[in-house]
């Protein structure tokens, strides 16, 4: 607590105390009075007698000083508590019971807004009479509106946070929930800014004391002190400027330590944020040999983040290469750093706190050698990304229009009306009806489907070599996904481009994807050819995920499988194989050495498992190992498995052969078909999600 | 939905000239020893009383000046017997121009700050604009005036302390009579606005949209200005309106300190003068401009950011 509140704050704090204990103490002080006149020479500067000088009647100006913050500290500390003691029962009783008790008590302090407060205070104090009471009593009311606000809003966060609704629910009285539950929640923030608004009754205090209107002399006041320095400016510009600097210090002060107690009331602080470096170092990466004649090559990708919780290394190590007209599945959990392996590639992960490593050619060149100015110019003409939610995908104050040309214009030089054509056409070749129309909307006023369209074709305008389609549908509607699958596969074909999909929904995968990997906590963990690797799968990992996609032929009710226990925790991943915690078939092994990506039987498939599935090192025929009724168990779970598999194989089965030819007629009518089975799982994996 | 707008604005001016004029009236004072002086006979105080219906009751007082409002008659000074509408409508440029001049500066310095520190956000840059935010945040108007006077008008001669030239005379003397106070005025309010677009900027950025931006190869610049400053802008128009109150506070201050014949002078002078028509008249004035300006962000947030287009 006292780390996160930082040395400004107890900094802040000391010179408060400071200044409340010498303007409480200051009759005891070996101070001058604050009258008394000629104690020095008039309009001397600082010295060993007058620490900051003397005024132009030789009075000593500390003395001023330390008697002028007894007038400022007891109207800000006063003027708060007033405001607070009004304000805060108002802003509870609006924040908690709402509706017209709400409406009455807002309309009052929304007029009450519009009165120019300073303005108001003169007039009071003015014909009031300008006394320390009267300016204390008119800050305060003044305060009262900004109070009520605060503390509604602050009321209205928690009495819906479920421990209110709760003790509601329970029959608590209404006295009782807000007593017990909903001050203690709001008195830090009502603590936070009561400094903060001790600053502004200061300030205000000083502003009428500058005008006159303040404690009268001859009782010093910073204001006024400021205000009868003004003269000698010339010739003794301390008189003004040290109860200028004094208050400017006090003020700061009270702002301070409202601040770093606000800041310790936002949630939003994590340990998880990046802690914030000033060069990105580069991490090594592992000698390769780059690849001829293919489109994309990631060698030995590594995206670490420095985070205070320690190092994520969310992708840890990733290779594999991409040639033009396939489709390249990335598949895994969430927070499987699937998605930011994809940013990685692209080289738009934050700056901050970032560690990257490996390379990334394309056609042969090293992207990561590359200036940002050269990587631009690659991004945009042959590099694109589409991400998972059309939502935020796209600008809210700009319109479809501005934003499908900008590309056009910035890296193909086009003029606006050509790339307004241009545009046009493109909206029309993702299947956007009306497509002039539809350039001068704004994103909110189209569909989520239509604006997944509009992002595939600004993806798609300056003609990319490769398309990374970040979970493009799943945030989409079931019968929208499939249309938005199909426009990118057709869009694949007639560009001839390469396409690298990321998705967590297998049955996604195995309709449309060549080759796929499947990544664990950062890492390949099962790589190869779509077929292959459904039906001969090797990584218990990609097992589990197969099983977890729910089947036409489960019976009703069936409950969903699921994978057992949860992501591993990427600053601080398992020892051994990341997935061995998880896994039905650890042993010691897993927990101590990480498995290398071996090389299966069949080519180009890659697994990271010591005891793969369905070989001879597999669990199945080492079971009988086990011994008692662990072993019972196991042979009854692999039994199951069995069963299972055939399943899974049945699924596999949808994995489409891009080498097969096929005439037309065969493939749309298999399509067809394959469109009615994929919508039925679809349906069942949404509603399981 | 703006009929209902105006009838609500309406309402919420009926409602702030009744208070302010209950309040003014409900003050201790009396401006017959003002008018007439301390040595005036108890008769010829009643007179005067009955001349300035003084004596009506406070409601029907409220309704008769009400009804000159609607005319455009405020009634004239006790004091100095001049028409007030005519005296605030001759100090209102004066004010006007200082405030829009300091909006100019505050705006001209808080979004290159605000963009800089958003961009470097947590690097050293950033933490230094940060704390100069903080820094001027924490300083109260009339000691950065005097401040500012110290350093231009008296060390370096450049500026004038105090006076003004009304536009008419000379434009370049005018724009030197505004610039001191208007930097003075603007630059408390640069503090709070490139707070607020830092923030907002910050969030902004980590959105989809500007990471897809990058995605499509566009340079750093052009996504900060084009794609990001518009959406992150909301709460920055917000708190111009909101933040007129202050400035009109500060306007009363700065004029007072540079000496400029505004509306925030002629409330103060009119305030020691016991002129209470005049007051009145200043106030009507300020909370008529808040009400109204802040009716018109509520315009302009249409223009930018087209979501609200729809409610």
């Amino acid at each position: 607590m006292c780390r996160r509140l930082g040395w400004s704050f107890w900094l802040a704090l000391g010179w408060i105390t400071l200044v409340l204990a010498a303007a409480a103490t200051a009759d005891l002080l070996p101070l001058p009075r604050y009258d008394e006149t000629l104690t020095g020479p008039p309009q001397a500067g600082p010295g060993p007698d007058h620490p900051f000088g003397t005024d132009g009647l030789g009075r000593d100006v500390l003395s001023r000083v330390v008697y002028g913050a007894r007038v400022s500290l007891l109207v800000g500390v006063g003027a708060v508590l007033l405001g607070v003691l009004v304000g805060a029962p108002l802003g509870v009783l609006a924040g908690y019971r709402r509706r017209a008790t709400d409406a009455i008590i807002m309309g009052v302090n929304d007029i009450a807004l519009a009165f120019p407060a300073l303005v108001f205070a003169l007039a009071v104090v003015a014909f009031a009479g300008a006394n320390l009471l009267n300016v204390l009593i008119v800050l305060g009311v003044l305060g009262v509106p900004a109070w009520v606000r605060l503390v509604r809003g602050a009321t209205m966060v928690f009495s819906e946070r479920e421990f209110v609704a709760a003790a509601r629910v329970l029959g608590a009285r209404d006295r009782t929930v807000l007593w017990r539950e909903v001050v203690p929640n709001v008195s830090l923030p009502v603590l936070s800014y009561a400094f903060i608004g001790m600053a502004v009754a200061i300030v205000a205090e000083g502003s009428l004391a500058f005008l006159g209107l303040s404690v009268q002399a001859p009782t010093p006041t910073w204001g006024g002190l400021i205000n009868e320095g003004r003269p000698l400016m010339e010739n003794a510009p301390h008189v003004v400027l040290i109860p200028s600097f004094v208050m400017f210090l006090t003020v700061l002060a009270f702002n301070l330590i409202g601040d770093r107690l606000r800041a310790m009331t936002d949630v939003r602080q994590s340990n998880l944020e990046p802690v914030r470096r000033r060069t990105a170092d580069r991490l090594p990466a592992r000698p390769h040999d780059v690849e001829e004649g293919v489109l994309l090559q990631v060698a030995d990708l590594r995206t670490h983040f420095t985070t205070a919780r320690g190092v994520v290394r969310a992708v840890d190590g990733v290779s594999f290469t991409l040639e033009r007209g396939r489709t390249l599945a990335i598949v895994g959990e969430s927070g499987s750093g699937k998605s930011m392996l994809i940013r990685s590639v692209l080289g738009l992960t934050p700056q901050a706190g970032t560690l990257r490593g490996g390379h990334v050619y394309l056609d042969g060149q090293d992207l990561t050698e590359l200036d940002d100015g050269q990587m631009r110019h690659i991004l945009g003409t042959r590099l694109a990304a589409v991400f998972q939610d059309p939502m935020t995908a796209l600008n809210p104050v700009r319109t479809i229009g501005a934003q499908v040309m900008e590309p056009l214009m910035v890296h193909l030089g086009m003029k606006r009306r050509a790339a307004r054509a241009r545009a046009a056409e493109l909206l029309a070749s993702v299947g956007i009806p009306e497509p002039a129309r539809t350039l001068r909307r704004y994103p909110h006023q189209l569909s989520g489907g239509m604006r997944q369209r509009v992002t595939i074709a600004m993806a798609l305008s300056c003609g990319p070599d490769i398309l990374f389609a970040d979970e493009p549908t799943t945030a989409l509607d079931v019968t929208v996904q499939d249309q938005v699958l199909r426009l990118i596969q057709r869009q694949r074909e007639e560009r001839h481009m390469a396409v690298v999909l990321v998705s967590h929904d297998l049955s996604v995968v195995a309709e449309w994807a060549d080759e796929v990997i499947v990544m664990y906590a950062g890492k390949v963990v099962e790589r190869g050819p779509a077929a292959t690797l459904f039906e001969r799968t090797r990584m218990p990992y990609t097992e589990a995920l197969l099983r977890a996609v729910p089947k036409l032929t489960d019976p009703a009710h069936h409950p969903l499988r699921l994978l057992p226990g949860r992501p591993p925790d990427l600053a601080h991943p398992p020892s051994g194989c990341a997935f061995h915690p998880r896994c039905p078939y650890a042993r010691e092994r897993c927990a101590a050495e990480e498995p290398p990506l071996f090389q299966a039987e069949t080519p180009d498939h890659l697994y990271a498992c010591w005891y793969p599935v369905g070989t001879g090192a597999g669990v199945v025929e080492t079971s009988p190992e086990m011994t008692g009724a662990s072993g019972a168990a196991e042979a009854l779970k692999a039994a199951e498995e069995a069963e299972e598999a055939a399943e899974l194989t049945e699924l596999a089965g949808l994995a489409r052969s891009p080498k097969s030819p096929e005439s037309r007629e065969s493939r749309e009518s298999r399509e067809l078909a394959e469109h009615e089975t994929t919508d039925v799982i679809e349906g069942a994996d949404s509603r399981g999600r | 939905m703006i009929a209902l707008r105006l009838v609500r604005l309406l309402l919420v001016l009926l409602v702030v000239t009744f208070l302010s004029f209950l309040l003014l009236n409900l003050l201790p004072g009396d401006p017959t020893t003002q008018i007439l002086g301390l040595s005036a006979s108890e008769e010829a105080r009643e007179q005067l009383r009955r001349e300035l219906h003084l004596d009506d009751p406070l409601f029907s007082r409220y309704l008769s000046w009400l009804g000159g409002l609607a005319t455009g008659d405020l009634g004239s000074s006790y004091t100095t017997s001049v028409p007030v509408t005519e005296a605030l409508a001759e100090r209102l440029p004066v004010t006007l121009e200082l405030l829009i001049a300091a909006q100019v500066v505050a705006l001209g310095l808080a979004v290159p700050i605000g963009v800089a520190a958003a961009r470097r956000a947590g690097r050293p840059l950033d933490q230094a604009l940060t704390a100069l935010s903080f820094g001027l945040l924490s300083t109260p108007v009339f000691v950065l005036g005097v401040l500012l006077i110290l350093v231009f008008a008296v060390k370096l001669q450049v500026l004038p302390a105090t006076g003004w030239t009304p536009i008419s005379l000379d434009l370049g003397w005018n724009l030197t009579s505004v610039l001191l106070p208007a930097i003075t005025l603007g630059c408390a309010q640069t503090a709070v606005y490139a707070r607020l677009l830092r923030t907002d900027l910050i969030a902004t950025l980590q959105e989809d949209y500007i990471t897809l931006a990058r995605a499509r190869g566009l340079s750093p610049r052009r996504i900060l200005w084009r794609h990001a400053l518009r959406p992150s802008a909301i709460s920055l128009i917000t708190a111009i309106g909101l933040n007129l109150g202050a400035l009109i506070g500060g306007a009363v201050i700065i004029e007072t300190l540079f000496g400029l014949p505004g509306v925030g002078r002629l409330i103060v002078e009119s305030i020691f003068a016991r002129d209470y028509l005049t007051v009145q008249g200043g106030v009507v004035l300020i909370s008529v401009g808040y009400v109204l300006v802040n009716f018109a962000v509520d315009l302009v947030y249409v223009a930018v950011d087209p979501r609200i287009r729809r409610v």
